[in-house]
C-alpha cells in the first residue's frame, strides 16, 4: 500500500470503553507525542457511531495544543495545512466489538491448522468451527457445521508448496457449497486462502461468485518452515473489512485512515518484537474490557495470544466462567460467596468504565486480573518455547522488558500499583525493566511500524511508555522471613544505599525516573536471581522507583481469608509506600445466609406451577453483609520504607458454476 | 479520562420526548419487511418477518437408488427445486408407483439439485418483530427491519432478558410482587406492566408467568437467578444491576407518574456495540401538533447537576455535583483518579470516580 512519508501523525485507537487519539509530530527533527485525548467510546446508545467518541477526543488534543484537528463538516483536516491546522496521516486500530467468527479448513491439525492457529492468534478472531481430513464428521454434519456456525471468514490451509492438491480442493468444495447455499443472506463473506500456492486460482475461482477471496503466502510452504506472517497481515485486511461492515460509525470514522481500521492486537506483538530486538526478550500484556492480549518475544521468536473472554468489563462474566470461582478468590483476603462474585462480574458487564471506588472492590478487581492474566498465561506459554511448552506451570522465564497497558493498569493513577500488579500477574523472575503504557501509544505504534518506522522507533526510544522501574525478582521460594537480597545501590553522588529485604516481601527504593545508579544484590538464603547468587547491574530508575521483589514464585499467597489478610495489605503498602489498610476482622467472617422463607402466600400456587426456575442454592443464598460493610479499613503505620507516590430457490442455469463442487 | 468537558453516562428518564428505535430481525435472521417508509406504526405493528438459518440435507439419488450415472437422476425425480416437501415423502423412486424410492428425511425445501444429488433446507421457525411503540416509519433497514421514530416517555435500564411486553403499567401489590395471585381473568395484572422496588425471587418469575404478567420493572435480581430470567417468557427489566439493590427513588417516582398507562418493556440485552438499551416506552398523550424535544444526548457534566452513583458504598444514591476538582483525588482504596464531588440527599459530601457516575435526561 502507498503511504504518504509523512510529518504529523494522529492515531486513534477505539476501545470498547475508551477511545484514545494521539498526536504525533516532529519535534527538532524527531518524532514525538505532543498530546492525547481519551473519552468514553460512542459506538453503542446512544450516538452509535464511533465518530463523536473521535471529534471529542480530537477537541482535549485541540484545547491542549492549540491546533485545530477537525473542519466545520466534522472531518479530520488532512493533509496540515500551512496554519497548521490538521495532520498528515491518519491511522484508525480498534480492540471493539465481536471477533471475526472463522471457520478454519486444513489437511491437518497438526501441521496446517497448527501454522493458521499461529496466523489468527495476533488478530481479534474467533474459531468457531475446524474441519480437516480427521474430522469424523460426514459431508452433511460438516456443511451444517459451516452454515450453521455464520461465519465472516473462511480461512483455508493446506498443503506444502508444489504439495497436495486434490485433497485440499475437496475439502474447499465443501466449504464453497456452504457459502452457495447461504449466499442470499445479506452478509459479506470472507475466504482468506494460505495453503499450497499452486491451487490459489482454483480457489480464488470456486469462491468467486459468493465471497471476497484474499489470498496470502502458504502458513506451511514445506514440512521445515512455517510463515504465518503474510495471513496475519491479510487477517488484519480482513478484520478491516468486517469492521466498517460493522456499522457503528465505523467507516465514516475511518475516511482518510492509511491503512483502514487495523485490529490493536497486532500491535502488542510488533512493540513486544522490538523491545526484544534492543534486550533479548519481552512481554506486552494489555488487559481491556472485553479482551487480553499477550505478545512475547524471545530473540527472533514472537507469539500473540489473545483471550476475549478475559476481560474486566464487558468479559468480566466470561472471564470468571473462564478461571472459576475459586481462582479469583484466592487472591481476596476476606470472605465472598460465588454469588456475590458473580454479582460484581455482571455489575461490571452493565458498567464496564466502573472504577473500584472501596477497599473491598479494589481486591475483587485486582483479583480478576491475576486470575484472568494466569488463565492467559497458560494459553499463551506453549508458544513460546520447548521449555514453556512442556511445563506450562513452570516460573515464567525471565524477560528483560515487560509491559502493561490498560485502564486497569494506567487508570489507577498509581504507578507503583501498576507495577505491583505486573508482578502479580505474570510472576517474572531475575531482573526485568517494568514499562507501563499509561497514554495507551502502543495501538498507534503498531500501526505507525507498518508507514513510518522511524516514528515508531523514535517514540519508543524516547520514552513513549512510561517507565515504571527495574524489578529484581527471587526464583524461587523465600525460606521464611530471612534476609533473602542484601541490596547496595550506588546512587549517582556516590551515595550508598544498602538494605536486606527479608523473604515474602518487597521493598522499592524511590530511584527517580531516569536517575541511573549501580545495583549491587546478593541473593541470601538458597535463592536465586535469575538463576544467579548475585548480580550486579546499572538500574535506571521510574515511577515506581527500583523493586525488588523477594516474595518468592511463585508467590506464596495464603491459603485462607485470614492469611491473606495479613499479606496482601502489606504488599500494597509496601509497593505504594502507603499506610497499610488493614482488613476488618468482620470481612473474614464467613456468613451463613440466612433462610429467608416464600412468602407463605405462593404455597397455594405451588400445586400449579409445573414450571420452576432454576432455584439452586435458593435460600442459602443471600448477599452476605459483608459486602455491605462501608469503609471498614483502618489506617496502620506501614511497615515498609515510605515511597512516594435464506435466500430464494435458485434457478437451474444458476447452478451452472457449482456443478463441479460435487464431482 | 480529565475533569473537562466530560460526557457521562447517560439515561433517558424522559417525561416525554421525541426518540428514534431500530426494530430489527435478530442477526441470525434474513426476511421480508411487512410496513414502508412513511408508514404509520403502533405497538403491535408488525415490522418484519423473516426465518433463521436452518440445516441442509444432503441425499445422493444416484446411490440411493443404485443408478448407473448422474445422467439417469433427472427421469427419477418426483421434485424440482423450490418444492416444499414433507417428511418422508418420495423425492425419487424408479418405481412408477411410488412405493419405493428415495424418501425425504425431514420437512423443508429442496434447494438444489444437481450432480446426482438432492439438496433440502429445513424449515425454520418463523421470526418476527413488532414495532412495540407508536410512531412513524423514517427509514427502511434492507431485510432487517426499519427505523421508527416515536413519541412518548422513555426509562431506560440496565439489563433485559431479550424479551419484549406489552401492557399497562401498574404498581405491584403493597406486600409485593409475590402476593398476586387469582384466577384466570379476574387479576387486575393479568397481562400488564407490573413495578416491584424489591429485588426478583426465583418466586417472582414463577408469579409473572402464573399470573400472565406482559413484564415486570425490577430494581435487581441474583445472579443465581440469571438463567431463569433469560428464560423465563415475559419481559424483564432492570433498573440497578445485579444483587440484592432497591430501585432508586428518582426511577420509582418516574415510574409511578405512569400508572395506568400502555407501555412496552424491549427488554434488551446488553452488548458491546448495541445501539439499543434496555427500555420501557410509555405511550403519553401529546397535544395534536404538538412535538416534544428530541433526547439530549451530549450532556457535559457541571457543577448542580444531578448524578446517580453506580458503584462504592453509595451506588444507587442521587447527589448533586458540588465540585468538579481539577486534580485527580486519591480515594480511600489508594487510587487517584479524577473526581466529582458530590452531595448526597443525605447532606453528606463524597468524592465519586467520575466513570462512577451517571446522569439522566
Amino acid at each position: 500500500m502507498a503511504v504518504n512519508r509523512s510529518g504529523s501523525i494522529l492515531a486513534v485507537d477505539f476501545g470498547n470503553v475508551h477511545t484514545r487519539a494521539v498526536l504525533i509530530d516532529l519535534v527538532e527533527g524527531a518524532y514525538r507525542t505532543i498530546a492525547s485525548g481519551e473519552v468514553r467510546t460512542t459506538g453503542g446508545f446512544p450516538h452509535g457511531d464511533v465518530g463523536v467518541g473521535m471529534s471529542r477526543a480530537l477537541r482535549q488534543i485541540t484545547r491542549v495544543t492549540g491546533r485545530r484537528l477537525v473542519s466545520n463538516e466534522g472531518s479530520v483536516i488532512t493533509p496540515e495545512d500551512s496554519e497548521g491546522a490538521g495532520i498528515d496521516m491518519l491511522l484508525i486500530t480498534t480492540s471493539i466489538g465481536r471477533p471475526l467468527r472463522t471457520v478454519l479448513l486444513g489437511l491437518t491439525a497438526e501441521m496446517s491448522i497448527a501454522s493458521a492457529l499461529r496466523a489468527v492468534a495476533g488478530t481479534y478472531v474467533q474459531v468457531v468451527e475446524t474441519i480437516t481430513l480427521e474430522d469424523a464428521r460426514d459431508e452433511n454434519e460438516q456443511l451444517n457445521a459451516i452454515v450453521l456456525s455464520r461465519p465472516d471468514l473462511l480461512f483455508i490451509v493446506g498443503g506444502t508448496d508444489g504439495g497436495a492438491r486434490e485433497t485440499l480442493l475437496r475439502l474447499a468444495k465443501r466449504a464453497a457449497l456452504a457459502l452457495y447455499l447461504t449466499r442470499g443472506e445479506g452478509r459479506q463473506r470472507l475466504v482468506l486462502y494460505a495453503g499450497n500456492r499452486d491451487v490459489a486460482p482454483q480457489i480464488e475461482e470456486m469462491f468467486a461468485s459468493t465471497a471476497k477471496v484474499l489470498i496470502a503466502d502458504n502458513v506451511r510452504p514445506s514440512a521445515e518452515r512455517e510463515y504465518p506472517a503474510a495471513a496475519a497481515a491479510q487477517l488484519a485486511f480482513a478484520y478491516d473489512q468486517i469492521s466498517s461492515e460493522r456499522g457503528a460509525g465505523f467507516e465514516a470514522a475511518a475516511t482518510g485512515s492509511a491503512l483502514g481500521v487495523l485490529p490493536t492486537a497486532q500491535s502488542y506483538n510488533l512493540v513486544a518484537r522490538y523491545l526484544a530486538r534492543v534486550s533479548t526478550s519481552a512481554l506486552a500484556l494489555d488487559v481491556g474490557s472485553g479482551g487480553a492480549t499477550l505478545a512475547a518475544a524471545i530473540g527472533e521468536r514472537s507469539t500473540t495470544t489473545i483471550r476475549s473472554d478475559i476481560g474486566l468489563g464487558q468479559s468480566a462474566r466470561a472471564l470468571l466462567e473462564a478461571v472459576g470461582t475459586d481462582a479469583v478468590r484466592r487472591w481476596l483476603p476476606f470472605f465472598v460467596d460465588d454469588n456475590d462474585l458473580t454479582a460484581y462480574a455482571l455489575n461490571k458487564t452493565l458498567r464496564p468504565g466502573a472504577v473500584p471506588e472501596n477497599l473491598r472492590e479494589l481486591y475483587l478487581e485486582h483479583a480478576f486480573l491475576r486470575a484472568g492474566v494466569k488463565a492467559l498465561l497458560q494459553t499463551a506459554r506453549p508458544l513460546w518455547t520447548q521449555e514453556t511448552r512442556m511445563d506450562p506451570d513452570a516460573p515464567l522465564p525471565p524477560f528483560q522488558t515487560i509491559v502493561g497497558s490498560g485502564a486497569v493498569f494506567s487508570g489507577m493513577g498509581r504507578p507503583a500499583l501498576a507495577a505491583m500488579l505486573l508482578l502479580d500477574a505474570l510472576q517474572p523472575t531475575g531482573a526485568s525493566n517494568l514499562l507501563l503504557d499509561n497514554n495507551a501509544l502502543i495501538p498507534a505504534l503498531g500501526a505507525l511500524a507498518r508507514v513510518q518506522q522511524a516514528a515508531f522507533v523514535q517514540l519508543l526510544d524516547a520514552g513513549g511508555i512510561m517507565a515504571l522501574g527495574t524489578c529484581i525478582s527471587i526464583d524461587g521460594e523465600a525460606r521464611g522471613k530471612r534476609a533473602t537480597l542484601r541490596i547496595r545501590l550506588t546512587l549517582p553522588d556516590n551515595t550508598i544505599v544498602k538494605q536486606d529485604v527479608p523473604g515474602g516481601t518487597l521493598w522499592v527504593y524511590p530511584l527517580p525516573l531516569g536517575v541511573r545508579a549501580r545495583l549491587d544484590v546478593r541473593a541470601l538464603a538458597g535463592a536465586r536471581i535469575g538463576g544467579k547468587r548475585r548480580v550486579r547491574m546499572e538500574v535506571i530508575g521510574g515511577t515506581a522507583g527500583i523493586i525488588f521483589d523477594a516474595r518468592g514464585r511463585p508467590l506464596p499467597i495464603g491459603r485462607t481469608p485470614a492469611e491473606r489478610a495479613q499479606q496482601l495489605p502489606d504488599w500494597y503498602a509496601q509497593a505504594t509506600g502507603d499506610p497499610v489498610r488493614a482488613i476488618e476482622a468482620d470481612w473474614l467472617q464467613e456468613v451463613q445466609k440466612a433462610a429467608q422463607p416464600e412468602p407463605g402466600v405462593r404455597e397455594a400456587l405451588a400445586p400449579r406451577r409445573e414450571r420452576k426456575p432454576p432455584q439452586a442454592k435458593n435460600e442459602q443464598v443471600r448477599k452476605a453483609e459483608a459486602s455491605r460493610v462501608r469503609g471498614r479499613f483502618k489506617e496502620q503505620p506501614a511497615d515498609a520504607q515510605k515511597q512516594p507516590e435464506a435466500p430464494a430457490p435458485a434457478k437451474k442455469d444458476e447452478f451452472d458454476d457449482l456443478r463441479n463442487l460435487f464431482s | 479520562m480529565t475533569y473537562e468537558t466530560y460526557f457521562p453516562e447517560q439515561r433517558h428518564l424522559l417525561q416525554q420526548a421525541a426518540f428514534r428505535r431500530d426494530r430489527l430481525l435478530p442477526n441470525e435472521a434474513s426476511g421480508v419487511l411487512e410496513i414502508g417508509r412513511g408508514d404509520r406504526v403502533d405497538l403491535r405493528t408488525v415490522v418484519a418477518r423473516g426465518e433463521s438459518t436452518s440445516p441442509y440435507t444432503i441425499l445422493d439419488v444416484v446411490k440411493a437408488l443404485k443408478l448407473r450415472s448422474v445422467e439417469d437422476v433427472e427421469k427419477v425425480l418426483k421434485v424440482g427445486v423450490g418444492d416444499t416437501v414433507t417428511q418422508d415423502e418420495m423425492l425419487a423412486s424408479k418405481d412408477k408407483r411410488n412405493r419405493k424410492g428415495l424418501r425425504s428425511p425431514i420437512d423443508g425445501t429442496v434447494v438444489f439439485i444437481s450432480a446426482g444429488r438432492i439438496i433440502l433446507r429445513a424449515h425454520s421457525d418463523p421470526v418476527q418483530v413488532e414495532a412495540g411503540m407508536t410512531g412513524q416509519v423514517v427509514e427502511i433497514r434492507r431485510g432487517r427491519g426499519a427505523l421508527i421514530e416515536g413519541l412518548g416517555a422513555v426509562m431506560q435500564g440496565v439489563w433485559g432478558n431479550d424479551k419484549r411486553g406489552i401492557g399497562v403499567i401498574r404498581l405491584e401489590p403493597e406486600e409485593g410482587l409475590e402476593h398476586i395471585y387469582g384466577g384466570e381473568f379476574e387479576s387486575p395484572f393479568r397481562g400488564a406492566i407490573v413495578i416491584t422496588r424489591r429485588p426478583l425471587k426465583a418466586v417472582s418469575l414463577d408469579v409473572m408467568v402464573d399470573q400472565g404478567l406482559a413484564g415486570v420493572i425490577a430494581p435487581s435480581i441474583e445472579p443465581e437467578l440469571l438463567d431463569a430470567a433469560l428464560a423465563c417468557p415475559r419481559a424483564i427489566l432492570l433498573t440497578e444491576g445485579f444483587g440484592q439493590q432497591r430501585m432508586g427513588g428518582a426511577v420509582y417516582q418516574f415510574l409511578v407518574a405512569f400508572q395506568g398507562m400502555q407501555a412496552t418493556i424491549d427488554g434488551v440485552l446488553p452488548g458491546v456495540l448495541e445501539a439499543r438499551r434496555p427500555e420501557v416506552i410509555v405511550r403519553v398523550p401529546i397535544n395534536p401538533g404538538e412535538r416534544p424535544p428530541a433526547a439530549r444526548i451530549d450532556t457535559v457534566l457541571q457543577r448542580g447537576m444531578q448524578v446517580r452513583l453506580t458503584r462504592g458504598d453509595f451506588a444507587g444514591n442521587m447527589g448533586e455535583v458540588v465540585d468538579l476538582p481539577q486534580n485527580t483525588v486519591m480515594l480511600e482504596n489508594g487510587l487517584r483518579v479524577f473526581c466529582a464531588q458530590v452531595k448526597l440527599l443525605t447532606g453528606e459530601t463524597v468524592n465519586v470516580p467520575l466513570e462512577n457516575l451517571e446522569v439522566f435526561g
